[in-house]
Formats: C-alpha cells, sequence, structure tokens
C-alpha cells in the first residue's frame, strides 16, 4: 500500500511542484509546533508566577539587549514571545481546525439534502446559504460574537455559522452531477433506502472537493478568528489566539516595540501562505476537470 | 398464463425549469410558477412473456429510456399500469417494492458511470442480493455467490477485490451484469447494453446475455438504438417516437413487412456492411419536434412523407394489421395514400 | 500513377504520460488521391483520432510527432513552422469533429464564425464573404440561410448543428477534409442525411476526405478505400469492397463478423476473444497475437510488416486470410 503511495502520480507530482513543497514543509513545522510547542520552549507564557516584569520589553537576541533565553524579545509582563506564538498557534489551529470541521460537518449534510431531494428543501437551503454569502463574512461574525459575548466556543459557532455555506455549495454542486448517473440508479434498482444511497454511493463520491475546501477553509478561518482577536471580541485574553497577540503587541506598536506584534502577524502568515500552497496542490492534483 | 410483465398506458411526465424560486413571476398582478412540462412517455402498452425478448428502439429522446427506467421504478410513473407477475407495482412504495425487485433487474448503458467507482467488484455485485436478505445472510454465502457470479460472467476471483476504473468497458459490463443476476431475477431490463462498447466488444456481451437468458430463463427488455443488434436478440420489437409506441411486432415481421413510415424510415437509414433490406427508402426530412410541445394528432406526422389532413386531426391508435403485429397509424385504413 | 495529394509515412506519434509512453500511432503509412474518400477504422485505442490531429498539426504535449512524414502535395507537414501549419488548416485540410455542441463557439453567432473561417483565408471582402456564407448554409441544407447567419449554435438542433460545421470546413474550399467520428453523436435518421450531404458535397467539390469512425457499416457506405489500424498500426488497407468483402487480417474479419447478420441469424455471433492489449505494455511480436484464432508459434517472435496480398489488400499477417475463406 505505502510503496503504492510513494511511486504514485500524486506523489511525483508533489516531488516536481516547489510550491507544493514549500508548502508542505511549512505545514509540517506548524504540525511540530503545535504538537510539541511546549516543550520546545523554556517558558509557560499562562503561568504568571513564572514571570518576571524584570524582563518586560526586551528586544529579540539579535539586538542590542537581547538575551538568547527569549530568541524574539520579551512584551510587557516579560513573556517571551516566542512561547507565545507558540502557544498561541495551537490556539488558532485549533480554533481554526475545529469550525472547519464543524461547518463540514453541518454543510456537506444540507448540500447533500439540497442536492439530493431538490424541489423546494434545495430553494430553501440554498436561498438561505445565498443571503448568508451576500452579507461580508466577518459583518456576520461580529454580529453573532456581539450577541453571544466572546469565548472560543462563541468563536467557533460564529465560524461555523460563516462557513457551512462554502461546504453547502460545493456539495449540492457535486451531488447535483452525481445523482443521474447510472451507479446511482442502480442503487435505486438495487432497493437501497435513500439514506443508504447518500451515505454509500454519493458521499464518498463527493469527498474529493470537499477536502480541497478544507484545506483552504482551515486558512480562512483562522485569519478570521485573528480578525476578531484583533478587535477584541475573539478569544478570551488568558489564551491569547496569534491574533489576539497581534492586537496585543499593537498597541505598543509605534512606541518601537515592533517585535510585540511583528512577529505573531509572521508566523500567522506563513501558516496560512503554507496552507494555501498544499490546499492549491491539492486543487490541481484531485480536480478531475484539470486533468 | 400471466405474462412477465405487462404494461398499461404508461405515462411519465417531468417538470421542468427548476425550483420554486427559479420559476416565481408576476403576471398581471398574480404571482404565478409556471411549470414546463417534458411528456415523456405518452401512454404505453405491451406485454413481456417469461423467457422473451423484447426489443424497444427509436431515436434519442423518443422515451424508450425512460420507460425501462420507469418500469424499473426509478421514477415514479405519471400513470399507468406496470404489473410485473400480474401485479401492479407503479405505485408500491419502497417497502413492498423489495420483493418486486428481487424479480427484475437492470443493466446499463454507460459501464463508466453505472459502477460507483467508489466500491469494490465484489460490494458492487453483492450490493442488490444484501439488500434482499437485509444482512441476515451469512457473510461466507454472499461471497460464494458473489464469486460464482463473476465467473459466470468470465470474470475470476482476484478480480472481485478491485476497483472499477482497474477494468476495460466491456469487463465492466460483465460486472453490472454479475451485479443484475445476484439476486436471481426473471426479468432483466437492459438499457442500451452495448451501445457504449466497441463493436469487438459488442458481440462478446451479446453472446453473454444470450446465454444467461437461455440458461436461466430470462426475459428482456432490451432498450436499443441499434437494428442489426435488436434483429439479432429480439423476439419482438416496438418502435418507440416521441413518446408513443408507432408499431409492435414479431421480430421477422417487423423486419420483413414493417408498416409504419417511421419504422419504414429507420430500417432504410441505418447504414449495413452487407446489401440492403428489402425496403423501399424512405427519406425523412427535418429532425424530432419537441416533446415539450407535442404536435397534434399524429406524433410523426411533421416528418412523415404522406402526412395529410387527418394526421394533423387525429391521433392514430395501436391497430392490429397482422399476427400479433400493431400499427398506430392512419395509412392502414387509407392505404391508397402510400406512394411508395 | 499519379502523385497523392495526401502521403503519410511511417508516422509516430506518442504521448509521455506518468504511467509510460503511449505509442497511439506506432508506423503508420497511407495515401489519398486527390478526390478520394478514405476510411480509417479502428476501435477505440486504435489511434485513429490521434491520425487525424497530427496531420493537422494539433498534438500538444504530452504527446509529440516522434517520427515520419506527413507530405501534401510532397510538401512535409511534421516539423513545418507553425504559421505554416496555420495556412494549411481550414484552407488545405479542414476537420469535422464528431461532437456539433463542442465544436462551434456557443457565444458568437454562426455568421461570425464563419466569417472569421473566410477572412483568414481567403481576400473577399465584407459583402462577398457574407455571400458566400448564405451560398453555404443553403448549400448543406439550411433554409433561410440570411436570416440563420444570425442566430447562435444552441438556436439550431444537434444535426442542424453538424451542417453548420460541416459548411464552415468547406467554406475556404479545403482539399482534404478530415471528419472525426462526423455522425456518431447523431441519430441514424440524421446520420443518413448527413452522410448524404457530406458525400455529395466533397463529390461536387472534387475534394478529399478522411472519415475517422469506428462503425464499419459507415465506412463502407462512403468510403473508397479502407485502412484498419490496431493499436497504433496499419493491420490492413485496400479497397472497399476488398476489405469488406474478402478480407486478409483476422482482425478485420473478426470486426465484420462481429456485426449481427440479418440474413443468417445464428444464436451466437461470431466474437473477437479478450480485449485490446494495454498499449504501453503490448505483447512481443504481433499485437492482435492473443486474441487471434490463427496465432500460431512465428506471430509470438515476429511483428509481421504490412505486405502486399491478393487484390487491393495490403495486410500485416503472417497467416492471412485467403478468398476462400471469405465471409
Amino acid at each position: 500500500m505505502m510503496s503504492g503511495f510513494w511511486t504514485s502520480e500524486f506523489f511525483h507530482n508533489w516531488r516536481h511542484n516547489a510550491s507544493a513543497i514549500a508548502g508542505s514543509t511549512l505545514l509540517v513545522i506548524f504540525a511540530v509546533i503545535v504538537l510539541a510547542g511546549p516543550l520546545l520552549v523554556a517558558q509557560d507564557p499562562y503561568d504568571v508566577g513564572s514571570l518576571n516584569l524584570l524582563d518586560s520589553y526586551k528586544p529579540p537576541m539579535w539586538l542590542d539587549g537581547g538575551e538568547s533565553a527569549f530568541p524574539l524579545g520579551t512584551d510587557g509582563q516579560g513573556r517571551d514571545v516566542l512561547a507565545s506564538i507558540f502557544y498561541g498557534t495551537r490556539v488558532s489551529v485549533l480554533i481554526g481546525v475545529s469550525a472547519m470541521v464543524l461547518s463540514c460537518l453541518i454543510g456537506t449534510a444540507l448540500g447533500l439534502l439540497a442536492g439530493f431531494y431538490g424541489g423546494w428543501l434545495d430553494s430553501v437551503i440554498m436561498r438561505i446559504a445565498d443571503v448568508q454569502l451576500s452579507f461580508p463574512s466577518m459583518l456576520i461574525a461580529l454580529f453573532l460574537m456581539s450577541a453571544f459575548g466572546t469565548g472560543i466556543d462563541k468563536v467557533l459557532i460564529a465560524l461555523t455559522a460563516v462557513g457551512w455555506v462554502v461546504y453547502a455549495r460545493t456539495v449540492r454542486g457535486s451531488t447535483l452531477s452525481e445523482v443521474n448517473k447510472e451507479y446511482v440508479q442502480a442503487a435505486r434498482v438495487a432497493g437501497l433506502r435513500d439514506g443508504k444511497i447518500i451515505r454509500r454511493h454519493i458521499l464518498p463520491n463527493v469527498l474529493t472537493p470537499v477536502i480541497v475546501v478544507s484545506t483552504v477553509q482551515v486558512g480562512t478561518f483562522i485569519l478570521i478568528e485573528a480578525s476578531l482577536s484583533f478587535l477584541g471580541v475573539g478569544v478570551p485574553i488568558t489564551k491569547p489566539s496569534l491574533g489576539l497577540l497581534i492586537k496585543n503587541g499593537f498597541d505598543v506598536l509605534f512606541s518601537g516595540l515592533w517585535w510585540n506584534s511583528v512577529f505573531p502577524g509572521l508566523f500567522i502568515m506563513a501558516l496560512v501562505f503554507g496552507i494555501n500552497l498544499v490546499g492549491d496542490f491539492l486543487r490541481d492534483e484531485l480536480n478531475p476537470r484539470l486533468k | 398464463m400471466t405474462p412477465m410483465l405487462d404494461v398499461r398506458s404508461l405515462e411519465q411526465e417531468f417538470a421542468i425549469g427548476g425550483g420554486l424560486f427559479d420559476r416565481l413571476r408576476f403576471e398581471r398582478g398574480r404571482v404565478l410558477a409556471p411549470r414546463k412540462i417534458v411528456h415523456a412517455v405518452n401512454g404505453v402498452s405491451f406485454t413481456i412473456n417469461r423467457g422473451e425478448v423484447l426489443a424497444l428502439v427509436g431515436e434519442s429522446g423518443c422515451g424508450k429510456s425512460t420507460v425501462a427506467k420507469t418500469i424499473a421504478r426509478i421514477y415514479r410513473p405519471t400513470s399507468g399500469e406496470i404489473r410485473i407477475d400480474g401485479k401492479d407495482v407503479a405505485i408500491l412504495g419502497h417497502r413492498e417494492m423489495l420483493p418486486v425487485r428481487a424479480r427484475m433487474q437492470m443493466i446499463f448503458q454507460d459501464p463508466f458511470a453505472s459502477l460507483n467507482p467508489r466500491q469494490k467488484v465484489r460490494d458492487i455485485v453483492a450490493e442488490p442480493l444484501l439488500e434482499q436478505t437485509a444482512g441476515r445472510a451469512a457473510r461466507a454465502e454472499v461471497t460464494d455467490r458473489t464469486l460464482a457470479l463473476l465467473a459466470r460472467v468470465g470474470l475470476n476471483a482476484e478480480h472481485a477485490g478491485r476497483y472499477p476504473h482497474q477494468f476495460s468497458g466491456g469487463q465492466r459490463q460483465r460486472i453490472g451484469i454479475a451485479r443484475a443476476l445476484s439476486v436471481n431475477p426473471a426479468l432483466i431490463i437492459a438499457d442500451e447494453p452495448v451501445s457504449a462498447l466497441d463493436v469487438s466488444i459488442q458481440a462478446q456481451i451479446l453472446n453473454l446475455m444470450m446465454d444467461l437468458k437461455d440458461e436461466l430463463g430470462l426475459a428482456y427488455l432490451f432498450i436499443s438504438h441499434d437494428l442489426s443488434v435488436v434483429h439479432h436478440i429480439a423476439d419482438r420489437v416496438g418502435v418507440m417516437y416521441l413518446g408513443f409506441m408507432v408499431e409492435n411486432a414479431p421480430r421477422d415481421a417487423l423486419f420483413a413487412t414493417p408498416r409504419h413510415p417511421y419504422t419504414r424510415a429507420l430500417l432504410s437509414a441505418a447504414p449495413t456492411i452487407r446489401e440492403k433490406r428489402d425496403v423501399a427508402e424512405i427519406e425523412l426530412s427535418g429532425e424530432v419536434p419537441s416533446a415539450l410541445n407535442l404536435p397534434s394528432g399524429c406524433c410523426f406526422r411533421t416528418r412523415c412523407p404522406f402526412a395529410w389532413g387527418r394526421c394533423t386531426a387525429e391521433r392514430p391508435t395501436l391497430q392490429a394489421v397482422g399476427d400479433d403485429h400493431t400499427v398506430a397509424c392512419h395509412l392502414i385504413d387509407e392505404p391508397e395514400r402510400d406512394r411508395t | 500513377m499519379t502523385a497523392p495529394l495526401l502521403s503519410v509515412r511511417d508516422l509516430r506519434t506518442h504521448f509521455h504520460t506518468f504511467s509510460g509512453v503511449v505509442k497511439a500511432v506506432n508506423g503508420v503509412s497511407f495515401d489519398i488521391g486527390a478526390g478520394q474518400v478514405m476510411g480509417l477504422v479502428g476501435e477505440s485505442g486504435g489511434g485513429k483520432s490521434v491520425v487525424g490531429f497530427s496531420i493537422l498539426g494539433l498534438i500538444d504535449p504530452p504527446g509529440r510527432i516522434e517520427g515520419g512524414q506527413i507530405l501534401l502535395d510532397g510538401q512535409d507537414l511534421v516539423g513545418a513552422p507553425e504559421e505554416a501549419l496555420r495556412r494549411v488548416r481550414g484552407r488545405q485540410i479542414s476537420m469535422v469533429f464528431q461532437d456539433p455542441m463542442t465544436s462551434l463557439n456557443p457565444l458568437h453567432t454562426v455568421g461570425r464564425q464563419m466569417d472569421e473561417m473566410l477572412r483568414l483565408h481567403t481576400d473577399l471582402d465584407a459583402p462577398a464573404r457574407k455571400a458566400a456564407c448564405i451560398e453555404m448554409l443553403e448549400s448543406v441544407g439550411i433554409s433561410r440561410a440570411a436570416e440563420r447567419l444570425g442566430a447562435y449554435p444552441h438556436q439550431f438542433s444537434g444535426g442542424m448543428r453538424q451542417r453548420v460545421v460541416i459548411a464552415i470546413a468547406l467554406l475556404a474550399g479545403p482539399r482534404l477534409i478530415i471528419a472525426d467520428e462526423p455522425t456518431t453523436a447523431l441519430d441514424v435518421t440524421i446520420q443518413s442525411q448527413i452522410l448524404k450531404l457530406m458525400r455529395r458535397q466533397i463529390a461536387d467539390r472534387g475534394a478529399s476526405m478522411i472519415l475517422i469512425t469506428h462503425d464499419l457499416a459507415v465506412v463502407s457506405e462512403m468510403a473508397d478505400h479502407i485502412t484498419v489500424l490496431y493499436c497504433g498500426k496499419v493491420v490492413e488497407r485496400g479497397l472497399t469492397r476488398d476489405v469488406i468483402g474478402a478480407p486478409a487480417h483476422p482482425y478485420t474479419r473478426g470486426l465484420i463478423d462481429s456485426i449481427p447478420d440479418p440474413r443468417h441469424r445464428q444464436t451466437r455471433l461470431s466474437q473477437i476473444p479478450g480485449t485490446v492489449p494495454d498499449i504501453r505494455n503490448l505483447p512481443v511480436g504481433c499485437s492482435f497475437r492473443e486474441r487471434c484464432p490463427r496465432a500460431q508459434a512465428l506471430c509470438a517472435q515476429a511483428d509481421p510488416p504490412l505486405t502486399a496480398q491478393r487484390a487491393s489488400l495490403h495486410a500485416a499477417c503472417h497467416f492471412p486470410l485467403t478468398e476462400a475463406e471469405a465471409p
């Protein structure tokens, strides 16, 4: 099975695609940060007891006054910026992936129903999606956040409410093209119930675009969450994501303490860039229409 | 003896034009949601006896595939009866339909689209059987039956674990046939089963189907546009045009003495590598009208070289012209108008 | 004998795919004289469409013409600059494709698409071009031609669209028309209309045609000569009546026998066993030997060359059928 992968066209194309390799490398680095981040830094930025105010606003280590203990400098409480970023990356990725999973489940289910049954169900679901798409997603998220209050769970609700539409539209389109194929008719002739036809026959055949959409959606969600947190309606201050780190650093940016916001900004950029590079590669590889 | 399949006045209409919101419009202060209706099948009747092969021929859009898929209850008929072993199954629900599906299975046209690309061959073939037994059948039993079916259609045990894309068109069609046979049906509906295949593979599949018919006593409803294939496989032939049955006859009678002008045109238009059939040539002008707006009177009058006033005014019904041979054409009453 | 209009010599067109080199056309040779209709017959994977595209220089990567010559009036089109090929396409050689839905641009009117052809290949002024378009549409059987010039392709039915495609192909007065399955997408009564139209138009204009099809019945009614392809090679060629009446190659014979014969209805059709081999992985020796009822030890050792047989026939077979074995 694995030897099949190493000799596959997929792997061959990956090996000859510089941006796919670059994106994958970035994602591997971020995977290590997410999984093993706390082991890589000495300080736990959430543990207030371990902070020393004397270390506050130290510049990055290569500048005058920098210390090798704080490679990217420290913030006003003497927190190691690198440690904050590692912990913040975990929060950002956790939210991005969870929101992707939630909106994927809801959007895929609605898209399958709309495409399979058509008729009024399709009309209702897709019109709701249209209405939703006509508002900027930030606006919807902001509205929901100000209604529900802040917190990771509230952020997830807001992101899911924004994100299901992409899945529903993608899956509905693919479902429409599958549902009239003869293998679905054959399943009817075999006597399968609708639910089983959807689960066993249609779902596996619409998953490819879902995978492609999912990679890109994780990146989008991370950015929206960062924006929300930057505006102060995102994650709570006790569990800062990359977006909140940027906001915190932004307050002192014009005092010359640029490292507090620039480094989290670079990390979020690298993360989303990596996700999008891999997403583009997957889209080209998995989309049969481009082949 | 009750026939295997007895179809009476089958009608099938499809509404097109999208969902409710796409059709909404305002006219003279009222909200309307008009529907466009495609009249795909317009009152078709025929019977198939046990072990008999009835071929439905006609050009694209004549409704022959819709008839097949309606009888297989992929679609619910608009009206009419579909009697299997004498029992009307036209409006049965899913649960009551299940035992009927063990009597009647289907083979599809497109060997690429008719198999789920994500299922292994063994799961594809076993699917109707597992549905019938509701999972009660022992795993070993189903596996044995699947392998036996694959062997019968000319595939071997190692093929069972593969995916459809690893097979050629002809092999895929064999897999589709094995799937249809899995529940031991008495009637197989075959919708253009060889038209997507290369000539040399067509012959293989037709031979396989004929062998299976002799071995298992199958009846076929065989949909095709290819007259030479129909001549080879059918006992009876029904000719369809624009959703109507225009002629229905035993094979030899139909090919030797076609009566409907459309049947005659079809026979003379079909290219052949052998000498032309001994049929006066009728060349048709124009093309098939839209099933959205059926012509008044005879469906064929817009292309018929013989059409006269009566054909516009009055729709001809099937009438007997010989042994088991029926035709829907006013020429039967007024043969002097036939100028060939 | 006069020099042929088009002479294809040992044409080899290969596709370099991930899973191996597909030798779609692998040493194909044939001639077409002026005014001749040649049927290029074979099953899917035989390479017949690739021959058509190669002649027009329309092979895109990963495909490549690896060798051979395509001589139009003695001038080699293989390796000719794109500029020269563009002048040949449409003016000297034009093409009719299988699917009239996709070979017309849905966004432009029929008139504009016809006019473009004339603008590219003639010096006519606008009114003259319009007149030529109307005349051409009428000659392919489209009534109210002047009015229909302003119509879009979707306003025509399938058969009418194929008439438009044929009209466009004929506009610049080409000497060779390559028709790739021109009637496969059409119904049988429409097919017979289109075939009659093509035959008449070709004859009237003294043009030649390569008719690419899988349908032996269609070629036997249309073509003077038949070339049969199998796995990228010519296995048989000759006059239509010889090829259909008494073929020398067992593959041709198998194709003919697989068509049900209404005169002698048997319970079983004679069939070619097996399937077309994977073209990336052809057997050593004759490509057809694994499906051939006449194969012997020699067939596994040497690939038979195309040699002259009886009458007009050339066949690539070590053990060709004799005339006495004709069907």
